[in-house]
Protein backbone atom coordinates (compact mmCIF):
# COMPACT_ATOMS: atom_id res chain seq x y z
CA UNK A 1 0.00 0.00 0.00
CA UNK A 2 2.85 2.34 0.97
CA UNK A 3 4.74 1.52 -2.23
CA UNK A 4 1.61 2.11 -4.30
CA UNK A 5 1.05 5.51 -2.69
CA UNK A 6 4.70 6.48 -3.20
CA UNK A 7 4.49 5.39 -6.83
CA UNK A 8 1.35 7.49 -7.39
CA UNK A 9 2.96 10.55 -5.82
CA UNK A 10 6.06 10.09 -8.01
CA UNK A 11 3.86 9.75 -11.10
CA UNK A 12 1.94 12.90 -10.18
CA UNK A 13 5.20 14.78 -9.70
CA UNK A 14 6.50 13.55 -13.06
CA UNK A 15 3.26 14.59 -14.80
CA UNK A 16 3.44 18.01 -13.15
CA UNK A 17 7.06 18.41 -14.22
CA UNK A 18 6.14 17.39 -17.76
CA UNK A 19 3.34 19.94 -17.89
CA UNK A 20 5.62 22.65 -16.53
CA UNK A 21 8.42 21.71 -18.92
CA UNK A 22 6.20 22.20 -22.00
CA UNK A 23 6.84 25.76 -23.12
CA UNK A 24 4.02 28.08 -24.29
CA UNK A 25 4.60 28.68 -27.98
CA UNK A 26 3.91 32.29 -28.96
CA UNK A 27 1.75 32.82 -32.01
CA UNK A 28 4.33 34.87 -33.97
CA UNK A 29 2.10 35.21 -37.03
CA UNK A 30 1.07 31.53 -37.11
CA UNK A 31 -2.68 32.30 -36.94
CA UNK A 32 -2.34 34.90 -39.71
CA UNK A 33 -0.59 32.33 -41.92
CA UNK A 34 -3.38 29.79 -41.32
CA UNK A 35 -6.11 32.36 -42.04
CA UNK A 36 -4.36 33.40 -45.25
CA UNK A 37 -4.58 29.79 -46.49
CA UNK A 38 -8.32 29.37 -45.79
CA UNK A 39 -10.67 29.19 -48.78
CA UNK A 40 -12.84 32.32 -49.29
CA UNK A 41 -16.06 32.40 -47.17
CA UNK A 42 -19.02 30.73 -48.84
CA UNK A 43 -21.38 33.70 -48.72
CA UNK A 44 -22.42 33.28 -52.36
CA UNK A 45 -23.75 29.75 -51.93
CA UNK A 46 -25.65 30.86 -48.80
CA UNK A 47 -27.40 33.67 -50.69
CA UNK A 48 -28.31 31.24 -53.49
CA UNK A 49 -29.77 28.87 -50.87
CA UNK A 50 -31.79 31.73 -49.38
CA UNK A 51 -33.11 32.71 -52.83
CA UNK A 52 -34.16 29.10 -53.54
CA UNK A 53 -35.93 28.85 -50.16
CA UNK A 54 -37.82 32.13 -50.67
CA UNK A 55 -38.75 31.12 -54.22
CA UNK A 56 -40.09 27.73 -53.11
CA UNK A 57 -42.07 29.37 -50.26
CA UNK A 58 -43.69 31.83 -52.69
CA UNK A 59 -44.49 29.02 -55.15
CA UNK A 60 -46.00 26.90 -52.35
CA UNK A 61 -48.10 29.83 -51.12
CA UNK A 62 -49.39 30.54 -54.63
CA UNK A 63 -50.31 26.87 -55.13
CA UNK A 64 -52.05 26.70 -51.74
CA UNK A 65 -53.99 29.86 -52.52
CA UNK A 66 -55.13 28.48 -55.89
CA UNK A 67 -56.13 25.08 -54.53
CA UNK A 68 -58.13 26.50 -51.58
CA UNK A 69 -60.11 29.13 -53.49
CA UNK A 70 -57.92 31.98 -52.15
CA UNK A 71 -57.99 30.51 -48.64
CA UNK A 72 -61.77 30.68 -48.32
CA UNK A 73 -61.69 27.90 -45.69
CA UNK A 74 -59.95 30.32 -43.30
CA UNK A 75 -62.90 32.75 -43.41
CA UNK A 76 -65.39 29.88 -42.97
CA UNK A 77 -63.49 28.52 -39.95
CA UNK A 78 -63.16 31.98 -38.38
CA UNK A 79 -66.93 32.40 -38.60
CA UNK A 80 -67.40 28.98 -36.99
CA UNK A 81 -64.97 29.95 -34.22
CA UNK A 82 -66.84 33.18 -33.55
CA UNK A 83 -70.09 31.20 -33.12
CA UNK A 84 -68.58 28.81 -30.55
CA UNK A 85 -69.40 29.20 -26.80
CA UNK A 86 -66.96 31.42 -24.87
CA UNK A 87 -65.84 28.59 -22.50
CA UNK A 88 -64.88 26.32 -25.42
CA UNK A 89 -62.81 29.11 -27.03
CA UNK A 90 -61.08 29.74 -23.68
CA UNK A 91 -60.21 26.04 -23.20
CA UNK A 92 -59.00 25.74 -26.79
CA UNK A 93 -56.82 28.88 -26.46
CA UNK A 94 -55.35 27.56 -23.19
CA UNK A 95 -54.60 24.14 -24.73
CA UNK A 96 -52.93 25.68 -27.80
CA UNK A 97 -50.86 28.00 -25.56
CA UNK A 98 -49.75 25.06 -23.42
CA UNK A 99 -48.78 23.09 -26.52
CA UNK A 100 -46.75 26.02 -27.91
CA UNK A 101 -44.91 26.57 -24.61
CA UNK A 102 -44.07 22.84 -24.35
CA UNK A 103 -42.69 22.86 -27.89
CA UNK A 104 -40.61 25.97 -27.19
CA UNK A 105 -39.24 24.42 -23.98
CA UNK A 106 -38.21 21.22 -25.76
CA UNK A 107 -36.50 23.23 -28.53
CA UNK A 108 -34.71 25.46 -25.99
CA UNK A 109 -33.45 22.44 -24.02
CA UNK A 110 -32.17 20.73 -27.17
CA UNK A 111 -30.39 23.94 -28.21
CA UNK A 112 -28.86 24.34 -24.73
CA UNK A 113 -27.49 20.80 -24.91
CA UNK A 114 -26.00 21.56 -28.35
CA UNK A 115 -24.30 24.70 -27.05
CA UNK A 116 -22.93 22.92 -23.97
CA UNK A 117 -21.40 20.09 -26.03
CA UNK B 1 -17.49 37.77 -21.61
CA UNK B 2 -15.13 35.43 -23.43
CA UNK B 3 -16.76 33.19 -25.99
CA UNK B 4 -16.43 29.44 -25.47
CA UNK B 5 -15.03 27.09 -28.12
CA UNK B 6 -18.62 25.94 -28.77
CA UNK B 7 -19.75 29.54 -29.45
CA UNK B 8 -16.88 30.08 -31.87
CA UNK B 9 -17.54 26.78 -33.65
CA UNK B 10 -21.21 27.74 -33.99
CA UNK B 11 -20.19 31.04 -35.62
CA UNK B 12 -17.94 29.21 -38.07
CA UNK B 13 -20.74 26.77 -38.91
CA UNK B 14 -23.54 29.31 -39.26
CA UNK B 15 -21.77 32.36 -40.72
CA UNK B 16 -18.55 30.81 -42.04
CA UNK B 17 -16.94 33.35 -39.69
CA UNK B 18 -13.20 33.15 -40.30
CA UNK B 19 -12.45 35.59 -37.45
CA UNK B 20 -14.07 33.11 -35.07
CA UNK B 21 -11.96 30.34 -36.55
CA UNK B 22 -8.90 32.57 -36.12
CA UNK B 23 -9.71 32.84 -32.41
CA UNK B 24 -9.90 29.03 -32.19
CA UNK B 25 -6.49 28.79 -33.89
CA UNK B 26 -5.02 31.38 -31.49
CA UNK B 27 -6.35 29.43 -28.48
CA UNK B 28 -5.09 26.02 -29.53
CA UNK B 29 -1.99 26.75 -31.62
CA UNK B 30 0.48 26.40 -28.76
CA UNK B 31 -0.77 22.97 -27.70
CA UNK B 32 -1.02 21.63 -31.26
CA UNK B 33 2.38 22.99 -32.33
CA UNK B 34 3.93 21.74 -29.07
CA UNK B 35 2.51 18.27 -29.62
CA UNK B 36 3.81 18.18 -33.19
CA UNK B 37 7.24 19.44 -32.11
CA UNK B 38 7.44 16.50 -29.71
CA UNK B 39 6.29 14.06 -32.38
CA UNK B 40 8.74 15.37 -34.98
CA UNK B 41 11.51 15.54 -32.38
CA UNK B 42 11.73 19.34 -32.38
CA UNK B 43 11.86 19.76 -36.17
CA UNK B 44 10.25 23.20 -35.84
CA UNK B 45 9.66 23.89 -39.53
CA UNK B 46 8.06 20.49 -40.17
CA UNK B 47 6.00 20.74 -36.96
CA UNK B 48 4.64 24.15 -37.99
CA UNK B 49 3.83 22.95 -41.51
CA UNK B 50 1.91 20.03 -40.04
CA UNK B 51 0.17 22.33 -37.52
CA UNK B 52 -0.94 24.58 -40.39
CA UNK B 53 -2.26 21.55 -42.28
CA UNK B 54 -4.03 20.42 -39.09
CA UNK B 55 -5.95 23.70 -38.76
CA UNK B 56 -6.79 23.80 -42.47
CA UNK B 57 -8.23 20.28 -42.24
CA UNK B 58 -10.11 21.26 -39.09
CA UNK B 59 -11.67 24.21 -40.94
CA UNK B 60 -12.62 22.09 -43.95
CA UNK B 61 -14.13 19.34 -41.79
CA UNK B 62 -15.59 21.38 -38.94
CA UNK B 63 -19.08 20.13 -39.84
CA UNK B 64 -18.00 16.63 -38.88
CA UNK B 65 -17.14 17.81 -35.34
CA UNK B 66 -20.08 16.50 -33.32
CA UNK B 67 -19.02 17.87 -29.96
CA UNK B 68 -18.80 14.39 -28.45
CA UNK B 69 -15.17 15.10 -27.48
CA UNK B 70 -13.43 18.35 -26.56
CA UNK B 71 -12.41 20.49 -29.54
CA UNK B 72 -8.76 20.19 -28.47
CA UNK B 73 -8.99 16.36 -28.48
CA UNK B 74 -10.47 16.50 -32.00
CA UNK B 75 -7.59 18.76 -33.08
CA UNK B 76 -4.99 16.40 -31.55
CA UNK B 77 -6.47 13.54 -33.55
CA UNK B 78 -6.22 15.51 -36.80
CA UNK B 79 -2.67 16.59 -35.89
CA UNK B 80 -1.65 13.01 -35.15
CA UNK B 81 -3.12 11.84 -38.47
CA UNK B 82 -1.25 14.60 -40.33
CA UNK B 83 1.96 13.53 -38.62
CA UNK B 84 1.38 9.84 -39.43
CA UNK B 85 0.61 10.54 -43.09
CA UNK B 86 3.72 12.71 -43.36
CA UNK B 87 5.84 10.04 -41.65
CA UNK B 88 4.53 7.44 -44.10
CA UNK B 89 5.36 9.74 -47.01
CA UNK B 90 8.85 10.19 -45.64
CA UNK B 91 9.09 6.44 -45.17
CA UNK B 92 9.83 6.93 -41.48
CA UNK B 93 8.16 3.93 -39.95
CA UNK B 94 6.53 4.52 -36.62
CA UNK B 95 8.58 3.13 -33.72
CA UNK B 96 11.80 2.26 -35.54
CA UNK B 97 13.82 4.70 -33.47
CA UNK B 98 14.49 2.26 -30.62
CA UNK B 99 18.16 2.04 -31.58
CA UNK B 100 18.56 5.79 -31.42
CA UNK B 101 16.79 5.88 -28.07
CA UNK B 102 19.10 3.19 -26.69
CA UNK B 103 22.15 5.06 -27.97
CA UNK B 104 21.03 8.37 -26.53
CA UNK B 105 20.02 6.80 -23.23
CA UNK B 106 23.69 6.30 -22.48
CA UNK B 107 24.40 9.31 -20.19
CA UNK B 108 27.84 9.77 -21.75
CA UNK B 109 26.39 10.50 -25.19
CA UNK B 110 23.97 13.19 -23.99
CA UNK B 111 24.95 16.85 -24.04
CA UNK B 112 25.56 17.96 -20.43
CA UNK B 113 23.30 20.99 -20.92
CA UNK B 114 20.39 18.76 -21.81
CA UNK B 115 20.79 16.18 -19.08
CA UNK B 116 18.20 17.75 -16.82
CA UNK B 117 15.89 18.76 -19.62
CA UNK B 118 12.73 16.74 -19.21
CA UNK B 119 11.57 17.59 -22.72
CA UNK B 120 14.77 16.15 -24.10
CA UNK B 121 14.25 13.00 -22.03
CA UNK B 122 10.73 12.74 -23.46
CA UNK B 123 12.17 13.00 -26.96
CA UNK B 124 14.29 9.94 -26.34
CA UNK B 125 11.23 7.71 -25.96
CA UNK B 126 10.07 5.69 -28.96
CA UNK B 127 7.14 7.30 -30.79
CA UNK B 128 4.33 5.08 -29.45
CA UNK B 129 5.36 5.72 -25.82
CA UNK B 130 6.25 9.36 -26.40
CA UNK B 131 2.86 10.15 -27.91
CA UNK B 132 0.97 8.32 -25.13
CA UNK B 133 2.97 10.00 -22.33
CA UNK B 134 2.68 13.38 -24.01
CA UNK B 135 -1.11 13.19 -24.41
CA UNK B 136 -1.93 11.65 -21.02
CA UNK B 137 0.71 13.12 -18.71
CA UNK B 138 1.50 16.43 -20.40
CA UNK B 139 -1.74 17.45 -22.12
CA UNK B 140 -3.94 15.92 -19.44
CA UNK B 141 -6.07 13.70 -21.69
CA UNK B 142 -7.71 10.63 -20.19
CA UNK B 143 -6.52 7.22 -21.38
CA UNK B 144 -9.78 6.86 -23.28
CA UNK B 145 -9.34 10.21 -25.07
CA UNK B 146 -5.72 9.36 -25.92
CA UNK B 147 -6.85 6.00 -27.34
CA UNK B 148 -9.24 7.86 -29.63
CA UNK B 149 -6.57 10.36 -30.71
CA UNK B 150 -3.98 7.68 -31.41
CA UNK B 151 -6.54 5.21 -32.78
CA UNK B 152 -5.22 2.33 -30.68
CA UNK B 153 -6.86 0.13 -28.00
CA UNK B 154 -7.26 1.53 -24.49
CA UNK B 155 -5.08 -1.22 -22.99
CA UNK B 156 -2.21 -0.33 -25.37
CA UNK B 157 -2.38 3.31 -24.29
CA UNK B 158 -2.17 2.32 -20.62
CA UNK B 159 0.81 0.03 -21.31
CA UNK B 160 2.58 2.69 -23.36
CA UNK B 161 2.06 5.34 -20.67
CA UNK B 162 3.34 2.97 -17.99
CA UNK B 163 6.42 1.94 -20.00
CA UNK B 164 7.11 5.51 -21.12
CA UNK B 165 6.96 6.77 -17.53
CA UNK B 166 9.32 4.02 -16.37
CA UNK B 167 11.83 4.82 -19.13
CA UNK B 168 11.60 8.53 -18.34
CA UNK B 169 12.32 7.85 -14.68
CA UNK B 170 15.29 5.63 -15.62
CA UNK B 171 16.69 8.26 -17.97
CA UNK B 172 16.36 11.00 -15.36
CA UNK B 173 17.90 8.74 -12.70
CA UNK B 174 20.81 7.91 -15.03
CA UNK B 175 21.40 11.61 -15.73
CA UNK B 176 21.21 12.44 -12.04
CA UNK B 177 23.88 9.91 -11.09
CA UNK B 178 26.28 10.68 -13.97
Amino acid sequence: MGDELRSTITEDALDRQLREAAPYIHDDGFTARVLACLPPPQRESRSIRSAILIGLTLLGSALASMLTDSGRFIVVDLVRLAQMPFASVLIMTFAIGLLAISGALVAAMAKLQDIRT
Amino acid sequence: MELTDADLIARVLVDDDQHAFGELVRRHQSAVRGMLRQLTRTDLALADDLAQETFLRAYRNIRSFRGEAKFSTWLYRIAYNCFREDARKRKELVGVDEGQWQKELDPHTVDAGLRHDLMHALNLLPLHERSAVMLCCQQGLSHDEAARVLDIPLGTVKTNVLRGREKLKKTLAAWATS
